[in-house]
């Protein structure tokens, strides 16, 4: 058969389809190239490894990779104090090769910065075109990016990617959001991204000025940044907002964009062709390879060579899918996105509580608007929680069943019983980029 | 999937850009723009390796 432009389902059909073991033969080949690589070019990795007694030629096997020390972001932090400045001696380029700069949000702590070159650049904007390939983007879309076009890469590489893939890219930096949402109209956009937050909120502005989201003409919306797009309310939420199709995604500052939902909508595939995803139980360390089971990532990006990530401990708490996709790849899917942070997962009187179980509920409530708050506070010994929620206009006289029913659904999906507050409409805080709904206010 | 393709030619003209682009950088000592240029072509060059060279080393 021969695949055209109009057929393929794949940006590339041979990596994509790649039969499982050809890629478990080509993950070990570039992952012992990256750390050949991070080895004689960056003294952080070779203090590390040297340390580990590991060395290239050590590695033939998936079970030698795994005895690779990890690092973690603890460790990418520290590693700024080295010279040469800003980065520290993680650096496997020279810093004239360096052409790019972004940084984390600094959200737990000093902010990483990332060090890129233009083929990390490229790199990443490659990444980003599996993505939005698999997620049907086209040369015949206009993708409106409304985001802040600032330090932090946010949308900056599906803004590359997107060019790869032959879109045309409108800008929507320093815009209000009603003016973003005027020009999408105006330029009669067929897509944008954004969080799964702002999407919302977007949708919640456009009715505020009397357009219609649905009317807009979006048909794809990819998400980032947050669960949301992997939460099935959320993304229900959305999808009916805009009568568009959502798509997650999910990548960091430190590693590349690394997942993503296709056009089945079922699950995300992890581009293995580019990064090697290992799930680690957070109770003993081992190597969890069977579907279902929760453990937290360990990541490697093949081919980032401006400042390697090579077995990331990212705390990202994911899972194997027991299913396969109908569109053919052979990337293993994880299900339902990342679920939580293994530093999120917290302990509220005595219950285990990942918050995206809270967001999970909560917006599978009509009535309740898209906003809501979570803050976990200590009197005593007694841990409290309380959530603020806004009911949505017209909705004041059912508010005692409304919250009941609240009540009784949060207790079944988190064990956890809640002082619920309700805020006037519009009154809880509105986010552009990441949301911080969970609030742990506890000194531990 | 890879009888569909003509990797190995493919792989082949791959490399031989990468030659090429190299050989250019070489030859455009004080010509920055001509280096800079060639730089910028090694690195999408580099997207095909990833795209197909590598893939080729394992299937071939």
């Amino acid at each position: 058969m021969v695949m055209t432009r109009e057929n393929s389902a794949y940006w590339n059909p041979i990596l994509e389809t790649l039969p499982r073991e050809r890629l478990r033969a080509l993950q070990v080949k570039k992952f012992k190239r990256i750390f050949e690589w991070a080895y004689t070019n960056s003294p952080f990795y070779k203090e590390l490894y040297k340390d580990a007694g590991i060395e290239p030629g050590d590695l033939k096997t998936l079970d030698d990779i795994r005895k690779v020390p990890k690092i973690d972001k603890g460790m990418l932090r520290d590693v700024q104090s080295r010279a040469p400045f800003p980065y520290g001696d993680i650096l496997a380029v020279p810093l004239a090769q360096v052409t790019e700069f972004r940084q984390t949000s600094g959200t737990t702590g000093t902010p990483v910065y990332q060090a890129d070159t233009w083929q990390d650049w490229e790199w990443w904007a490659e990444c980003w075109a599996y993505i939005l390939y698999a997620q049907g983007y086209r040369d015949t879309d206009r993708l409106f990016l409304p985001f802040g076009y600032n330090i932090f890469v946010a949308f900056w590489a599906c803004h590359y990617g997107a060019e790869k893939v032959g879109c045309e890219v409108v800008p929507g930096g320093v815009l209000d959001t009603e003016a973003r949402i005027m020009k999408m109209k105006e330029l009669h956009c067929t897509a944008f991204g954004a969080t799964p937050t702002y999407v919302l909120g977007m949708a919640d502005t456009a009715r505020k000025i009397g357009i219609d989201p649905r009317g807009i003409g979006i048909q794809r919306i990819t998400c980032a940044g947050e669960p949301g797009a992997s939460i099935p309310t959320t993304k229900q939420r959305i999808e009916e907002a805009w009568g568009a199709k959502v798509y997650d995604h999910i990548g960091a500052t430190e590693i590349g964009a690394w997942s993503y939902s296709c056009t089945h909508q079922r699950g995300l595939h992890v581009n293995e062709a580019f990064f090697l995803v290992e799930i680690e139980d957070t109770e003993t360390g081992e190597i969890i390879e069977e579907p279902g089971r929760n453990g937290k990532m360990i990541i490697t990006a093949f081919d980032r060579i401006g400042k390697p990530c090579i077995r990331f401990d990212s705390k990202d708490v994911i899972r194997w899918a027991d299913y396969s996709c109908e569109c053919g790849r052979t990337f293993r899917i994880i299900d339902g996105g990342v679920v939580g942070r293994a530093d999120d997962i917290t302990k509220v009187k005595g219950v285990l509580l990942a918050p995206t179980a809270i967001e999970e509920v909560v917006r599978s409530f009509d009535e309740l608007s898209d906003e809501y708050e979570v803050i976990v506070t200590k009197k005593g010994d007694i841990d409290d929680i309380a959530l603020k929620i806004e009911l949505k206009p017209g909705m004041e006289d059912r508010k005692e069943s409304i919250l009941a029913r609240l009540k009784d659904e949060l207790r079944v999906k988190t064990n956890l019983g809640y002082k619920i507050e309700v805020c006037p409409a519009g009154s809880l805080p509105r986010y552009e980029v990441k949301a911080k709904r969970f609030k742990d206010m506890r000194k531990h | 999937m890879d009888r569909d393709y003509d990797l190995k030619g493919m792989d082949a003209r791959i490399r031989e850009l990468r030659k090429t682009a190299e050989e250019i950088r070489e030859l455009a000592q004080g010509i920055e723009a001509v280096r800079r240029d060639a730089d910028r072509l090694l690195a999408s060059v580099k997207m095909m390796e990833l795209n197909l060279c590598d893939v080729a080393e394992v299937v071939l």
